[in-house]
């Protein structure tokens, strides 16, 4: 048996090029630029031309006018000044530790829910929508009422458990901080997780099942791992986000007892607008945003499998 | 497999419902108490033991809340800033979606990264210089001080959700409106958008959401009275002496339920929205 | 009503992909041209280009005489018909037929008279004020014809527009496209993979391959007179056997693997050319229906196989048998799937429904001589001239 081609090659004429090849393209191209111009200006005006000047900011000398801000002469100082200032040691601490621990407890506490939540047979859509109430809350509102509950002399909380002045000593202000992120921020988790596990195919389960395997094993071995794309991204939005840690302490502890409670993004603003020291207060907020990127960049490398250019 | 015999009620009580119910205990039990306190009377919030029903109930904290704190106008601030903010992200994301849809422009990979990128950079990297920049502009105090950082922050996102919706329309629905003689503007509106309108639903009531509960940036730069925003006058009420909860609890009642009402109807949409966000990056 | 022409025209693409290769391909005023090729040959690549959907690299491209290159597709007056009809799903039928008219700010009445008009050619009228969602597969097919219709344009495009229908809906389907085409006398472009679906709706039809044109002809005369073997074997179905051969001396006759045909000299005379190849190898092929079966002891050129598997259609049995001779395949005429599965020597028959057979059996067949194919080994064209 053989196979024949019959000849394809013919050889290019020379012909006239009528027009413009391409013409469209170009016309589609030029339309796309001028549909995301607006965007991209607004974007580009209020983010990066500003951050460029925290940036500037973060190098110069700056000093507080009347009139507004001058910046004279480059300088490291205040980079050197935040970096061996124990309370931006402290802050920076506080931010990593308290973020894990959030995250880690949202995460466990998330995903229990929402395997209770996925074996529900009706009102299912009414507790997700339910657990949208406190991600809808304003933060600062979540903190006036938490503040309400550990209220040293009538809080429900003092009331219920007798701990006496909760927001007065660092340990359990800090603790009383993050259950009240925590409470905010569970459901949130729950109902991506709850997605995720109401995605993944029911016939694996099955399979499973005829194997052999309990509920725990399989838990352990099919669903974590079949969910690790959307766990892995949801902590990766959560932990990005958590560096920017400001409402919660700002209101409920103000930042104390003392500096306990003191994120990087409180250690900045009271720098800039308490302190008017406009210059380490941007080198604060650039590292911190540094930081921000640097956590982006390493999870988008580690991650670089499920992000892909998908429809790019 | 053991089968057994269960009576009518002995189906309702089973693990699954006992755990259900403490989950909506441990989600409701601080909204109750919340909503609960806002109608104490203001001796009663600063009882002890605390009153765990309001007993009489009292609706004093939301006449001061109105009447003697200016709530209604940190409510119309509010408002004013959130819906004109949200209809320019969704004007200037729709067009821009549909850009890096559609469009055969060089280098919307790196624009997308880029976006991404900007969308997780915290306020606080930026809030120095856009409130000199509204100072020299005269613009600290006002509603434009607030729409236009808002729109630029919550545009990222919505682009990429809009995005992702409009990729997913057949290219031929598109390419028959050409045909037909539509010109861009025209397919967008009358045949990208109606199909894109789950999109549309999410990236809004995201926007809405994050403008509503927005608090650094209207700290900063609107702390004069008349333009306050609910989060700023909330936590201004009262001094650092007194903390006027009754009243706090109030507001933040009148502020928690539009929003609630809005992302309860929208849920579907916000929920796939987070999935979406999650899962596509 | 227009004329359509492309004068060399090429497609390449950013990556380098060269879709189409100097296409020279005139559509006469009223014509229903079918370009048919298996997938990947370019006839979308070009249907688009003529559409204005997709930029013409080089070459000329007339519509009605004009050259229209940089036209965009409004500007052409052209309509076109996708595979997946691409109805407006939330828009009604009514709508959706009239978009086009709306945007050219077509007076109200008028358009109300437009669109109640192809509707009734459609058979729609019932169905005006539904949407897409509710209708049957055949149905949303017919909307999509209708929008194009009601613009009344110069000339009718349509990309595989019944792929996506059941078997015996598109056959349905075909007559009523064909018609309502005749009726209203619209060059018309009609692209498919499915030879059937060409031979049966187009007045005339363009083979194409790997981006070149191969043949343009009436549908007949494609089947009958195919230029090269990839026509040959791709037209017709259950394809042409397609065998190696070698030419007897004088081209008396012709050796298929170990067999010898006698060839009548009327077979010679048609095909001058066919001397110069005597010693020399060719290709030959025969259609299955001229392979009837004969008795073993009848006279004439017979090809004798040993059969494999009879399908009894009722109308006529369908025999594969084996020769001991190399099957060839044409490259690009069948898919990979189907090429794996020929088994050397294969070949398929045609015969009588009373005829006793079956498998396992020796079976003659009588050579059609007059309708034998040869083709040069090295260029894969016909040897007729």
């Amino acid at each position: 048996m053989s196979t024949i081609s019959t000849p394809v090659e013919k050889a290019p004429a020379t012909t006239r090029l009528v027009g413009r090849p391409d013409v469209n393209r170009k016309r589609m191209a030029r339309l796309g630029w001028a549909f995301s111009a607006p965007a991209l200006i607004i974007i580009a005006a209020v983010t990066i031309f500003p951050i460029l000047y925290s940036v500037a900011m973060s190098l110069s000398n700056v000093t507080v006018t009347g009139s507004g801000i001058s910046l004279n002469g480059f300088t490291w100082a205040n980079y050197s000044l935040v970096l061996q200032n124990s309370t931006w040691h402290y802050a920076l601490g506080f931010t990593v530790i308290y973020t894990f621990i959030t995250v880690v407890v949202e995460l466990i506490l998330g995903t229990m829910i929402a395997l209770v939540l996925e074996r529900l047979a009706a009102g299912r859509g009414w507790m997700m929508a339910l657990l949208l109430l406190p991600w809808s809350m304003i933060t600062v509102i979540n903190a006036e009422l938490w503040g309400y509950i550990y209220e040293g002399t009538y809080g429900v909380a003092t009331y219920l458990f007798g701990v006496q002045n909760i927001l007065g000593t660092s340990t359990p202000a800090i603790i009383g901080l993050m259950i009240a992120d925590i409470w905010k921020t569970t459901p949130f988790v729950a109902i991506i997780v709850l997605a995720g596990l109401v995605m993944l195919p029911g016939d694996i389960y099955e399979a499973a099942e005829v194997d052999g395997s309990s509920g725990w094993s399989t838990f352990w071995r099919i669903t974590v791992p079949l969910l690790r794309p959307t766990l892995a991204l949801a902590v990766l939005f959560r932990v990005l986000q958590a560096f920017g840690l400001f409402d919660l302490p700002f209101v409920l502890t103000s930042g104390g007892p003392g500096t306990s409670t003191t994120s990087l993004a409180i250690l900045g603003y009271d720098a800039m607008f308490k302190n008017l020291a406009f210059g380490p207060g941007a080198a604060v907020a650039v590292t911190t945003a540094l930081l921000v990127l640097l956590g982006c960049l390493i999870s988008l490398r580690t991650f670089k499998v499920q992000v892909g250019k998908e429809g790019m | 497999m053991r089968r057994r015999k269960r009576a009518g009620w002995h189906r309702v009580i089973n693990g699954i419902n006992i755990a259900t119910l403490v989950v909506v205990i441990f989600v409701a039990a601080p909204l109750y108490w919340l909503i609960a306190s806002s109608f104490k009377t203001p001796s009663a919030m600063g009882a002890y033991p605390p009153q765990l029903f309001p007993n009489p109930i009292s609706t004093a904290n939301y006449h001061q809340a109105f009447v003697q704190y200016d709530f209604w106008i940190y409510f119309r601030n509010s408002l004013i800033v959130t819906l004109v903010a949200t209809a320019l992200v969704l004007i200037f994301g729709t067009l821009a979606g549909y850009a890096l849809a559609r469009t055969p422009m060089r280098g919307k990979f790196s624009t997308m990264v880029t976006l991404l990128m900007i969308s997780l950079f915290p306020a606080i990297a930026v809030i120095a210089p856009l409130y000199t920049l509204l100072k020299d502009l005269g613009w600290l105090n006002s509603y434009q001080a607030l729409i236009i950082p808002y729109t630029a922050f919550n545009l990222p996102f919505a682009i990429w959700i809009l995005r992702n919706y409009m990729l997913g329309i057949p290219k031929e629905m598109e390419e028959t409106g050409r045909i037909d003689g539509a010109g861009p503007l025209r397919t967008i509106w009358s045949i990208v958008l109606p199909m894109a309108l789950p999109g549309v639903f999410t990236a809004g009531i995201f926007c809405f959401t994050a403008c509503w509960t927005e608090f650094l940036m209207a700290l900063t730069f609107n702390i004069a009275n008349n333009y306050k925003t609910i989060p700023v006058g909330i936590a201004t009420f009262g001094t650092a002496m007194e903390v006027p909860y009754g009243t706090i609890f109030a507001a933040s009642v009148v502020a928690v339920v539009p929003i609630g009402i809005l992302v309860f109807i929208f849920r579907k949409f916000v929920i796939s929205g987070l999935t979406s966000g999650a899962v596509k990056g | 009503m227009a004329p359509v022409s492309m004068e060399k025209v090429n497609k390449v693409y950013e990556n380098g992909f060269h879709a189409v290769k100097d296409m020279d391909l005139d559509i006469r005023d009223g014509e229903f041209m079918v370009l048919v090729g298996p997938s990947g040959c370019g006839k979308t690549t070009a249907l688009r280009m003529v559409a204005g959907l997709e930029d013409i690299t080089s070459g000329i491209l007339r519509i009605g005489g004009k050259e229209v290159n940089d036209e965009t597709p409004k500007e052409r007056d052209i309509a076109m018909v996708f595979q997946n009809y691409a109805l407006y799903p939330h828009m009604t039928v009514r709508e959706n037929i009239g978009f086009a008219l709306k945007l050219r700010k077509t007076p109200k009445a008028e358009l109300k008279a437009k669109v109640n008009e192809a509707a009734e050619i459609l058979g729609l009228t019932d169905w005006l004020d539904r949407k897409p969602g509710q209708l049957s597969g055949g149905q949303r097919q017919r909307v999509a014809m209708g929008r194009a219709i009601v613009r009344q344009p110069s000339v009718f495009l349509m990309d595989e527009p019944l792929s996506n229908l059941d078997a015996k809906l598109r056959v349905q389907m075909r007559a009523e496209v064909a018609r309502i085409q005749r009726h209203l006398g619209v060059s018309t472009i009609y692209v498919t993979h499915d030879q059937v679906e060409a031979m049966t709706m187009g007045d005339r039809v363009t083979v194409m391959r790997s981006g070149v044109l191969q043949q343009v002809d009436a549908p007949q005369h494609l089947y009958d007179n195919p230029d090269n073997i990839f026509v040959a074997a791709f037209i017709g179905s259950p394809a042409m056997n397609l065998y190696d051969a070698t030419v007897g001396e004088g081209a008396r006759s012709v050796k298929v693997g170990s067999q010898t045909i006698d060839l009548p000299d009327s077979v010679r005379i048609k095909r001058p050319a066919l001397a110069s190849y005597a010693g020399k190898e060719v290709v030959v092929g025969m259609r299955p229906e001229h392979l009837p079966a004969e008795a073993d002891d009848a006279a004439g050129p017979k090809l004798v196989g040993d059969v494999d598997l009879v399908e009894a259609l009722g109308s006529e049995l369908v025999v594969h048998f084996t020769v001991d001779a190399h099957r060839v395949l044409a490259e690009g005429a069948v898919d990979k799937d189907e090429a794996a599965a020929v088994k050397s020597g294969e070949g398929v028959a045609r015969v009588a429904a009373k005829t006793p057979v079956k498998a396992g059996d020796r079976l003659t067949f009588a050579v059609d001589t007059d309708q034998m194919k040869f083709f040069d080994t090295q260029t894969g064209l016909s040897i007729r001239t």
